[in-house]
């Protein structure tokens, strides 16, 4: 409902002369009469006020007014447009997160959704055409409005759930896609967020079928190792399934099994289960053996440290500086040996003579480049500007202060930006990936706060905001601490191990033809970009291989998403149970457009005004026309 | 307006043939003397007719007995010196409710009375009484005793106004201060005072041998009490007093009792006191007032 001219609602005024005019003559009028004498014995006002007297001239004008204001301004509702034959383009839109990867009784639901998508499908007219959409963290046109069933059918076949979340903005995508179709078949299990459906709900009429039906699943929420000999381990497991569930949790260490214990998880409870410590680093691989319906939150891996000493170097002019990031080091690994020095008065040589046996592992420098420095990887805080810093980084300006907003997990940026000093203007190279964006203050402009990237010379982070006066240890500015220490962990990170969430990228040093493994066996063949990598997203759990030549590397993709792993969140609690059972909901948005109400406005108007006109002709028979 | 109808032609043949009704004998000055139509002990001869057993044996025409050896009688005129005055009250009541016209009633009435009475020859003036910023106004015409004369009374109708109250005692003062010979005075009012107030008005006119007779005058509207239903405030149109109350058929019920009340208590009043005492209420019964109510009150014949 909407106005097509709301600025002649302006008319309206006419009701608040009414209303004045209603109001003075509610005052009670005076008549003159010869003697009061006459009036003696007639009967006194009664002491309560009625504020509003049933006075039908009003409300008749009243209506009348309103009628034809809203008739001027252009009153419409949206209604279902009327006659046959719109149905002729469809629009199959299919949820491709984790969830619809759940095993029930009547198999997967991306199968049973696939099962609805055919029902469909037959039960449209021949020569309707259909095109096929998915979303899961971004939406995706797989098939084009076609009315050739076989390819339709082929690219149903073909649909494979991911582990990943569903992305309420990637639904909200995948609708504006289907805005051209006049039916929209919405196969998802569990119903849209609220105004996912608007963009399309007034263009075409939208079906949401509802797949699955229980929730029996539980996951492992997150996986810490400890430290290697000092300290224990800690899984958390959570089950989301309304009754209790035993399960069997086992945690294994680079393939030799360290822990195995069933675990007692009360109805939607979530338990912190302490394992270790562990007696050797390597690769954790927890499991839950116990099936349920979502198998790619049962399996999570995680990196242990070894325990062996890794060395590390601390450049900074600062001492303070360099005292906060070698208790970061060691706060990462407790078996970090950590060497400090001022840039200054570090003698590349020397060090080497102390110890001709190897490199450094990390090498972090702040307000300094030493490009004489060897180590497998290399955090720059604050880089000086200067034009010798590696893998083609410039800094360019320097920004007194500026505000950063860390990107989160799920893409997004944080929501409240956390104040930075002095940071540098940094251009990164196309193989770097910014970790965090700052806008300097009063320019709108973002620059790179954080970023990391692997290339053959080596991993290389960069921390663009200066450090001193303790800044990381700031408990008003975590953020920063938190985006330090993950970059620390990816440059940290074993050369022949990468452990990412599901979704996210990871860049794997290569070079030439690359064969990637997937968790399924599938082998693909990808070629090393420029930069000697190549550059993967996992979208489902497991292990991924990616052999180039000799090297292989191992990436492991955990996935856990609680709003996605619940699965009782997708039922309302009074659902129908029929419905449920033949897996629909009959939530139809229907198509509408705007009709205007000119006429019955008008229409109601004149007849306001007729009985208006009655009533006073009635009135003047009655009591003359001095009383009208 | 209601008193335009008195002067209509059509109307007033209808009166021609009504005589006003006068009980008392009247005092011939020297000098002045008024031929009436009514026979009686005049000087003027009228006519003559047979004599029958009890006539006046003084009234015998001897001459002609002479002659036609038949017993005749001679009759004579009347002789009539009276001066009849209208007393119409003008105050603000009469003119409320508007659509009854009490004064233009008034006015009607008064208009044939008088024009009943010069058919007689009678001295007839109009009066309306009023008090007015707080003096008592008393308009009279002067009088008139030939019809030719009547049309004069017709601007002093056509210019009489409503207003200020009613003070029937104190225009009863204003014409005995005049001191006319004792008369008929006419008072025709909607008697909306005090019963204090009109019975010693009354009284005193009576005291001053004057023949009283009272009209009382209401509007149809205002003694059914029919206005229209609703919560109203109420002014009076002499005092200005207000009153909120609630009309209906209550109210008109209510309305009815009282005005019944005020008549009865008039009537009650006038009896006693020989007063001829006449209700026209409503405008619409002008002729039928005039040609049925008032012969049968004899007030005229």
């Amino acid at each position: 409902m909407g106005f097509l001219n709301p600025s002649s609602l302006i008319y309206g005024l006419s009701i608040a002369a009414l209303v004045v005019i209603y109001l003075r003559s509610r005052s009670r009028p005076t008549i003159e009469v010869s003697s009061l004498m006459l009036f003696e014995e007639t009967p006194a006002p009664v002491a309560s006020v009625r504020h509003l007297r049933i006075d039908p001239l009003f409300w008749f004008e009243l209506l009348g007014l309103a009628a034809l204001t809203m008739a001027v301004a252009g009153l419409y509702i949206m209604m279902m447009p009327r006659g046959p034959g719109l149905a002729r383009s469809n629009a199959l839109v299919f949820d491709l997160g984790a969830g619809m990867t759940a095993r029930e009784r009547g198999g997967l639901r991306i199968d049973q959704a696939r099962r609805a998508a055919y029902q469909v499908i037959d039960a449209a007219a021949a020569g309707a055409e259909f095109s096929v959409i998915t979303y899961a963290l971004e939406p995706e046109l797989l098939l084009a409005q076609t009315s050739d069933r076989a390819a339709l059918r082929k690219t149903i076949d073909g649909l494979v759930a991911l582990d990943v979340p569903a992305r309420a903005s990637a639904l909200r995508g995948a609708m504006m896609r289907a805005q051209g179709g006049a039916e929209v078949d919405l196969f998802t299990d569990r119903p849209p967020p609220p105004g996912a459906l608007d963009d399309v709900a007034g263009l075409a009429r939208v079906h949401v079928h509802q797949i699955g039906l229980g929730d029996d699943n539980s996951a492992i929420v997150s996986l810490d190792p400890g430290a290697v000999g000092l300290s224990q381990g800690r899984a958390v497991l959570r089950n989301f399934s309304a009754r209790g569930r035993l399960l069997e949790f086992v945690i294994d260490v680079s393939g030799h099994e360290v822990f195995h214990q069933p675990v007692m998880l009360s109805p939607r409870e979530q338990v912190l289960v302490p394992f270790g410590p562990l007696a050797a680093g390597g690769l954790v691989h927890a499991r839950i053996l116990s099936s349920d319906a979502i198998a790619a939150d049962n399996e999570r891996w995680a990196w242990a440290p070894s325990s062996d000493r890794a060395r590390a170097l601390v450049l900074s002019p600062d001492p303070a500086v360099r005292d906060d990031l070698a208790r970061v080091l060691l706060a990462l690994n407790a078996n970090f040996r950590v060497d400090a020095a001022d840039p200054g008065l570090y003698r590349p040589d020397a060090a080497t003579a102390r110890q001709p046996t190897s490199s450094y592992e990390l090498a972090v420098m702040h307000d300094c480049y030493l490009p004489a420095v060897h180590s497998d990887a290399t955090l720059l805080v604050f880089p000086p500007v200067t034009s010798t810093l590696p893998g083609g980084l410039k800094v360019t300006a320097t920004a007194p202060s500026a505000e950063m907003r860390p990107h989160r997990p799920d893409g997004e940026s944080a929501v409240a930006p956390t104040m930075l000093g002095a940071t540098r203007v940094v251009e990164i190279p196309e193989w770097m990936e910014s970790a965090a964006t700052a806008s300097r203050t009063g320019s709108p402009a973002a620059i790179v706060a954080a970023a990391a990237g692997r290339s053959i010379g080596g991993s290389i982070g960069l921390l663009a905001f200066d450090i001193r006066n303790h800044f990381l240890l700031d408990p008003d500015r975590l953020d920063a601490l938190v985006v330090t220490i993950g970059l620390l962990r990816k440059l940290t990170a074993p050369p022949g191990i990468q452990i990412v969430p599901t979704g996210g990228y990871v860049d794997v040093p290569a070079s030439g033809t690359v064969q990637v493994t997937d968790p399924g066996g599938k082998v693909t063949a990808l070629a090393a970009d420029r930069w000697g990598r190549v550059r993967l997203r996992p979208l489902e759990s497991g292990r991924y291989t990616i052999a180039s030549g000799p090297r292989t590397v191992e990436v492991f993709a955990n996935y856990f998403d609680a709003s996605e792993s619940d699965l009782s969140a997708a039922h309302p609690a009074n659902d129908n149970a029929a419905a449920r059972g033949a897996g629909r909901i009959a939530a139809a948005h229907e198509p509408r457009q705007a009709t205007p109400l000119v006429l019955v406005l008008v229409a109601l108007a004149f007849a306001a005004f007729a009985a208006e006109s009655a009533f006073l002709l009635r009135h003047a028979a009655r009591w003359g026309l001095r009383h009208v | 307006m209601l008193e335009a109808r008195a002067f209509e032609p059509e109307y007033l043949q209808r009166l021609d043939r009504l005589v006003l009704g006068i009980k008392r004998a009247r005092t011939v000055r020297s000098g002045q003397r008024t031929l009436g139509r009514v026979q009686g002990a005049g000087i003027e001869p009228e006519n003559f007719r047979d004599y029958a057993p009890g006539d006046d044996l003084r009234l015998l025409d001897w001459n002609a007995y002479a002659r036609l050896d038949e017993l005749t009688l001679r009759t004579f005129r009347a002789d009539r010196q009276v001066e009849v005055t209208m007393l119409v009250d003008a105050s603000a009541s009469m003119a409320y409710p508007e659509r009854d016209d009490k004064l233009g009633l008034a006015l009607a009435i008064a208009a044939s009375l008088a024009y009943i009475a010069m058919g007689d020859n009678d001295a007839v003036r109009l009066g309306a009484f009023a008090v007015r910023r707080g003096a008592m106004r008393l308009d009279t015409t002067p009088f008139h005793r030939r019809r030719e004369s009547y049309r004069d009374f017709r601007t002093f109708a056509g210019d009489c106004r409503c207003g200020g109250e009613t003070g029937l005692g104190a225009a009863v003062d204003e014409f005995l201060l005049q001191r006319r010979p004792a008369g008929m005075v006419i008072v025709i009012s909607d008697f909306l005072v005090n019963q204090v107030d009109y019975e010693d008005a009354l009284s005193r006119l009576q005291a001053a041998r004057h023949e009283v007779k009272a009209i009382h005058v209401m509007g149809e509207q205002e003694s059914s009490g029919s206005y229209p239903p609703g919560l109203y405030r109420v002014r009076d149109a002499e005092t200005g007093e207000l009153r909120e109350t609630v009309l209906g058929a209550e109210s008109a019920a209510a309305c009815r009792r009282i005005v019944d009340r005020l008549s009865a208590r008039l009537l009650g009043f006038c009896t006693s006191r020989a007063i001829v005492y006449a209700r026209a209420f409503g405008a619409s019964n002008l002729e039928a007032f005039m040609e049925r109510e008032l012969p049968a009150l004899g007030i005229v014949r």
